[in-house]
């Protein structure tokens, strides 16, 4: 899910780069707002690596395999720290691999992180489920909500703006037809990556379940904090 | 997996500041992006290809560097020929190949070469700590370049124990050739085991770095190691002209 290198045109990733810019400034302002800022900052720098890392796990849907974006997840484990870990964790992909670009990163930032942005807040909802449905299954309806909506929105966003800025000689409506159609042929991968992350939520509900109990949206610094 | 692999070698490239590089290449890369037109594309490839022969960089890193993302751009423009455009150079039949979509697909490679090889040439000419340096100098927060720094320093050691776990995995027998609930609860678990095993460490690593007077917004690098000079500013400004040259060539 990267838009690389020469695909879109300067105003594009000039635009990409703006927006991602401020979307850092109101991420970094909240963390700095905290009692004491830099306390959540080793918690997410390792934690990004491990996204990053496990990233790498390939899920095998023959007769190929996938890789896991988990960009859902790591929202809902990093809160205001997950749209700069995204930056960061797109930089090292950018230079170690080639994958997505620098003209890019700003783009491939908002593809990735608004989602996973999104998908914390929609994970925090599981509180008042709770009450309705209990705390098991509100946890695992909200986690596939937010690793597959995660994922969704950002499939939405990687097609939309590949097909529509890639060039402006493609007529409206195939365009329009190409987007869903490729949207259709990734539910599947929607789906797997909904259902890892439940599986996820539960792992570490069972083995580590403070980091995902501590709420509101200074989780990551607060962990440190209270200590 | 590493930046720093050909950052001690010896060429213009790698004495060339990192400040005005970082400033120089920038202007070049987004003057590169603004090309649309093909007449203007082996001046932009001669202009990388040069820069990175200056760097002394194996042809061998370029090419293993370039391999795996030109399948994904390649997979992306290969259809363009035949969906986009409406003068028809060639057809069979429902199959029509159009001169717009080739000259499209010929711009966003030659746009995608020339932009990875500058890319190669400005983050593998010097240490990841360079340009971290650099980029606290241009303003980067703190707070992001300690993430940097923390994130790369953990990388490898995280990339090792996946692989250990992942080698322990198949000594016992594990084969991942299909998806069924049991394979998939095997990958959680490995998944999981990792963001554990970091969120631990994560609370040595914050205990080791108070105790060694790591405080808020602080900076996190010194950046009085790089020193400008001469030819580093005289190479980013001829570099920021040539960009601006291209940026004006496409407005116009």
């Amino acid at each position: 899910m990267h838009i690389s290198e020469g695909l879109l045109p300067a105003k594009v990733c000039i635009g990409g780069y703006a927006i991602a810019s401020l979307i850092t400034w109101y991420e970094l302002r909240r963390i700095e707002q905290q009692p004491n800022p830099t306390a959540g900052i080793p918690k997410a720098a390792l934690l990004t690596a491990a996204f990053f890392v496990a990233s790498s796990i390939r899920i095998p849907i023959p007769p190929a395999s996938v890789h896991l974006v988990l960009n859902g997840m790591l929202g809902a484990v990093l809160a205001e720290y997950a749209f700069p870990a995204i930056l960061v964790g797109l930089l090292f992909q950018a230079v170690m691999f080639g994958h997505g670009g620098i003209t890019t990163l700003g783009v491939n930032a908002i593809i990735m992180g608004v989602p996973a942005i999104l998908a914390a807040r929609l994970f925090q909802l599981r509180h008042f489920a709770a009450k309705y449905i209990g705390i098991r299954k509100a946890d695992s309806l909200f986690a596939f909500l937010a690793g597959g909506g995660g994922l969704g929105m950002t499939m939405v966003m990687f097609f939309a703006i590949t097909i529509m800025g890639i060039t402006a000689d493609i007529d409206a409506g195939a365009e329009q037809a190409a987007i869903l159609a490729l949207l259709i042929s990734h539910i599947p991968l929607i789906i797997i990556e909904g259902i890892f992350t439940v599986l996820l939520v539960k792992f570490l509900s069972r083995v580590k379940p403070e980091m995902l109990k501590i709420n509101g949206p200074s989780r990551v610094g607060n962990a440190h904090s209270t200590r | 997996m590493t930046m720093d692999e050909y950052a001690n070698l010896d060429s213009l490239m790698h004495r060339w500041d990192a400040r005005c590089k970082l400033i120089g290449l920038t202007t070049l890369i987004f003057g590169f992006a603004t090309v649309n037109s093909w007449q203007w594309l082996l001046l932009m490839l001669a202009i990388s290809f040069s820069l990175y022969m200056l760097s002394k960089l194996p042809l061998s890193f370029l090419i293993r560097r370039l391999r795996y993302p030109s399948l994904f751009v390649l997979g992306l423009v290969v259809v363009l020929p035949f969906v986009s455009g409406q003068t028809i150079i060639w057809q069979m039949g429902p199959l029509a190949v159009r001169q717009e979509g080739c000259l499209a697909m010929l711009l966003i490679t030659g746009r995608f070469v020339a932009i990875m090889t500058l890319c190669l040439v400005m983050f593998s000419t010097n240490s990841m700590l360079t340009t971290v340096k650099a980029l606290q100098w241009g303003g980067m927060s703190p707070v992001m370049v300690d993430m940097i720094l923390l994130s790369y320093r953990y990388l490898f050691e995280l990339e090792k124990q996946l692989k250990t776990m992942a080698t322990a995995l198949r000594l016992r027998g594990f084969k991942s050739h299909q998806i069924n609930q049991r394979n998939l609860s095997i990958f959680v678990a490995l998944a999981g085991t990792l963001f554990v095993r970091s969120y631990e460490q994560s609370e040595q690593v914050y205990k080791a770095m108070r105790l060694r007077g790591y405080q808020a917004n602080g900076r996190a690098v010194s950046t009085e190691s790089l020193s400008r000079d001469l030819p580093s500013l005289v190479l980013m400004i001829l570099c920021m002209i040539v960009g601006v040259i291209f940026m004006g060539v496409a407005v116009w």
